[in-house]
């Protein structure tokens, strides 16, 4: 008997890949946090507060309890926000066994530490195949059925080859790959990069500006990823520059929207406010930063969304710093390929 | 291992082998077996070119008379031939068996280590009774004995020590004895049997011939199912998944995943037989000597070739048995010089296993290992993620030495001069450094014991070990120090330092890199 893909988180974008995995026929059972929204999917098969006009098929169903979804599915595509990550996967490590895969699809680091998802589910579970999605995949557009991309990497390949048989489909296109660190370290960084780009576009600045800023920020990204043992390569391809593209140029993206609100002069206490769901770069670029200050490591972008972010540094005064810096070779710093 | 098992064992390695290669010629493009047999017989040729005497010839005459067989023959021959040279590698392997020596070896290990040494003394320069009893009072066993004691009573052990010296197996035998264990099986180089007195031990705790000039496909299938099968038939295995010795003097970080690999396969091979005790224990130990038979050739060796591949090293100090004899006698004149200490045993993927040898994941939850390796509900071979269970396995053995290895006064007093001689010369570069000794050819005491103190401070506050000696842990710096410069009188032709007065000369420089380089990846540059 076929066992149903699991999904473990009802956000924007769990909700999307349930979506998209009853597109391609299969049965899905899924995990949410709210018991009100377990409801509203069983019921009637939507859900309002994360995916607003979005119809699920009666095939996905809902629980509430880590442990129904954990033992009913082989797979399980874990989706909720890096800040609770460790404990929900601590919740799964009581129900899982060797056999099982889980893929995640959550883009974040941990702040203190520096792990990265997979490296958090080895410590909490004993799952040993373990994979990471990470692309360009804005949820409202793959909800829509638009055509998009993405990659699944995990040093085993019968993970990528089961996520591919799960969600590759006629508007998804799922590639693979093994570089586990470079996709998790592109889907993280990114976000950092997307509020800087909100910011410079909240302040119409122009495209020389966002490319200048996507174009460094894609060498600062390789930079870190390269620390984090990634292969610079991995920064070309989807999880990469890919995802930054979209990100970046997505008003859509939680990331984006904080860029351009710190370019009106609102603080991070302000924004957040007045956001629901979580924009990950204001998280990551504090991890980041904090991994950059122990490990001597330059990351000018980061530096600044980071002191715009939590220091108050005024918009002008952090243009002026990156501006004022002086340049060099464009690639120092990285030793692969060079 | 026992005579009855001998047999099976190479037919068991032979059809296996023949059975997957004609298995893969089935979908391999044409000419597989053909390509595969030359490709043997190329490799071995090209060895014996290199090679003299009369066995070279006989051997010679062997592979010459498969190649004339090989040019007519039919698909039905490769696999004739395949076998015959697959039998041949595999009765190297297995050497010869003595059923007298295996006798005695199993009786009387530890005495016959005894009147071998003193035979071979040329003036019987200490007593059977003081050799045993400074090998008694010498070698420290430590950490997990007990734990790993109960896990051979429930599975099969394969014991995967750091190497740092051709003494190691010589130890480990002996530290197997001494904890009540049967004796394990390993792979010793051929090299290590032209020394008579190493030779007697290896073939009698259970080594069979590993030929370290034979690069064929098929030879190395051979010696990674010898271990396999042995495995699978219970014998408890040891090998040095460093492949080789360990240059640098560092805590081995990058381990061969070859044989490594052959614990998942044989732990897959008993699950899918139904085997009554299918587990396989994994078991990381550090090998810790205050002073190291071969530092100076492995130093010179590792200076000489970082960064390329390491070759064989034939003629060395453990190849010399009066050399041997003489560092072991001086070695016990020391206190406490050889630490073996054994980590938490292991499952095949790296997972800790509690008394009862059951798999704990990171949270100590008891986890069901057997599923790793099963789809639908039975246990299958996949090459690909066996190899990454292999690498997380090494993994996890790495980081069990660099948690328990232990760091002996000479490690740290090395460390500390090292520490100096780079502070007081931070424009040299490391080799010219090594070379010229830079400005000062010695440091007060006080700087030395200053440093000493520092780097001891950095270790005992480290959560993720090592352990420290007797002497260390003592953490009397003067005392250390004066350990530590004993130490170094008693062997090396040039100590690798020497107190005059108050202060303290560094002589040979390649030995405080050696023995210091053991600190590596604890935080204690200066």
């Amino acid at each position: 008997m076929k066992r149903p893909y699991g999904v473990v988180g009802a956000g924007s974008w769990g909700t999307t890949l349930c979506k998209i995995l009853s597109d391609h026929g299969h049965e899905v059972f899924m995990w949410a946090h709210d018991a009100d929204v377990v409801e509203e999917i069983n019921r009637s098969h939507t859900n309002e507060r994360y995916l607003p006009d979005a119809k699920l098929p009666p095939t996905v169903r809902a629980s509430g309890e880590v442990a129904e979804v954990c033992e009913a599915c082989h797979l399980l595509l874990m989706v909720v926000p890096s800040h609770v990550f460790r404990s929900v996967a601590g919740r799964m490590g009581e129900y899982v066994n060797g056999e099982q895969v889980i893929v995640h699809c959550t883009k974040g680091i941990e702040q203190g530490s520096h792990l990265r998802m997979s490296q958090i589910l080895r410590e909490e579970t004993c799952v040993r195949k373990i994979g990471v999605l990470s692309g360009p995949n804005l949820a409202r557009e793959l909800a829509a059925r638009r055509p998009a991309g993405t990659l699944v990497a995990s040093k085993y390949a019968e993970v990528v080859a089961l996520a591919q048989e799960a969600l590759h489909g006629p508007y998804f296109r799922v590639y693979g790959g093994d570089d586990v660190a470079g996709a998790e370290v592109g889907g993280a960084f990114k976000n950092i990069i997307a509020v800087a780009a909100g910011l410079v576009d909240g302040l119409g600045l122009g495209d020389n500006t966002r490319a200048l800023l996507l174009t460094r920020g894609l060498v600062e990204m390789a930079r870190y990823g390269e620390a984090m043992k990634a292969r610079v390569l991995t920064f070309f391809g989807m999880a990469g520059i890919g995802d930054l593209m979209a990100t970046c140029a997505s008003p859509l993206s939680r990331n984006h929207q904080v860029g351009e609100r710190l370019a009106r002069g609102e603080s991070l206490k302000q924004i957040q406010e007045g956001m629901f769901m979580v924009a990950e770069g204001v998280k990551t670029a504090r991890a980041v930063h904090q991994y950059a200050l122990e490990h001597g490591m330059e990351l000018p972008i980061v530096e600044a969304v980071y002191g715009m972010l939590y220091h108050g540094l005024g918009v002008d005064e952090a243009m002026g710093a990156l501006m004022g810096r002086g340049t060099g070779d464009e690639f120092k710093d990285l030793t692969q390929g060079s | 291992m026992r005579p009855e098992d001998r047999e099976r064992i190479q037919v068991e390695v032979v059809s296996r082998i023949v059975d997957r290669h004609v298995q893969r010629a089935d979908t391999a493009p044409e000419g597989y077996l053909e390509t595969l047999v030359n490709d043997t017989i190329y490799h071995e040729r090209r060895r014996l070119e290199r090679a003299s005497g009369q066995n070279a010839r006989a051997e010679q005459a062997f592979y010459d008379g498969v190649l004339r067989r090989m040019r007519h023959a039919s698909d039905r021959d490769l696999r004739g031939l395949l076998e015959k040279l697959a039998r041949r590698f595999v009765a190297e392997v297995v050497g010869n068996f003595d059923k007298r020596v295996y006798r005695l070896t199993t009786s009387v290990i530890p005495g016959g280590l005894w009147l071998l040494l003193n035979a071979m003394s040329p003036r019987r320069m200490l007593s059977l009774e003081g050799l045993r009893h400074g090998f008694t009072k010498n070698l420290r066993l430590e950490g997990e004995l007990e734990h790993v004691k109960a896990m051979a009573r429930r599975g099969t052990l394969v014991v995967v020590p750091t190497h740092s010296s051709n003494l190691d197996s010589i130890l480990m035998g002996y530290a197997i004895y001494l904890m009540g264990l049967p004796p394990v099986t390993y792979g010793a180089g051929l090299n290590l049997f032209s020394n008579p007195l190493l030779s007697f031990f290896m073939a009698n705790l259970g080594a069979y011939r590993v030929d370290r000039k034979k690069t064929s496909v098929v030879y190395k299938e051979v010696l990674k199912e010898y271990a396999t099968v042995s495995m699978e038939m219970g014998y408890n295995n040891l090998f040095f998944p460093g492949g080789t010795r360990c240059r640098s003097g560092a805590v081995e970080d990058n381990l061969k995943k070859g044989l490594l690999g052959c614990a998942g396969q044989a732990y897959i091979g008993n699950l899918r037989a139904g085997r009554d005790q299918p587990n396989i224990y994994v078991v990381p130990c550090t090998i810790n000597y205050m002073l190291v038979l071969e530092a100076a050739t492995l130093i010179n060796d590792h200076l000489k070739d970082v960064g390329k591949s390491q070759y064989i090293i034939e003629d060395d100090e453990s190849s010399r048995p009066r050399l041997v004899y003489e560092f072991l006698s001086k070695l016990l004149s020391l206190d406490a010089q050889v630490t073996l200490s054994f980590s938490t045993p292991m499952d095949v993927f790296g997972n800790k296993v509690d008394g009862q040898g059951r798999s704990l994941d990171a949270r100590g939850r008891v986890v069901d290992a057997s599923r790793y390796v099963t789809r639908d509900g039975a246990p299958v071979y996949d090459a690909q993620r066996d190899q990454q269970y292999t690498r997380e396995l090494a993994d996890a053995i790495t980081a069990a030495y660099h948690r328990d290895a232990t760091i002996l006064s000479t490690n740290l007093v090395a460390r500390a001069i090292f520490n100096l001689l780079r502070r007081h010369n931070p424009e040299l570069r490391v080799y010219r450094l090594l070379r010229t000794g830079g400005q000062l050819s010695s440091f007060p005491l006080g700087e030395v014991h200053q440093d000493t103190e520092r780097i001891l401070g950095v270790l005992k506050a480290a959560d993720q070990g090592p352990r420290l000696g007797p002497t260390v842990a003592g953490g009397d710096v003067t005392e250390v120090v004066a350990d530590a410069l004993r130490a170094f009188a008693v062997y090396h032709a040039h100590p690798a330092a020497v107190r005059r007065g108050d202060r303290i000369f560094h002589e040979d420089r390649n030995l405080l890199l050696f023995y210091g380089n053991k600190l590596n990846g604890y935080a204690v540059s200066s």
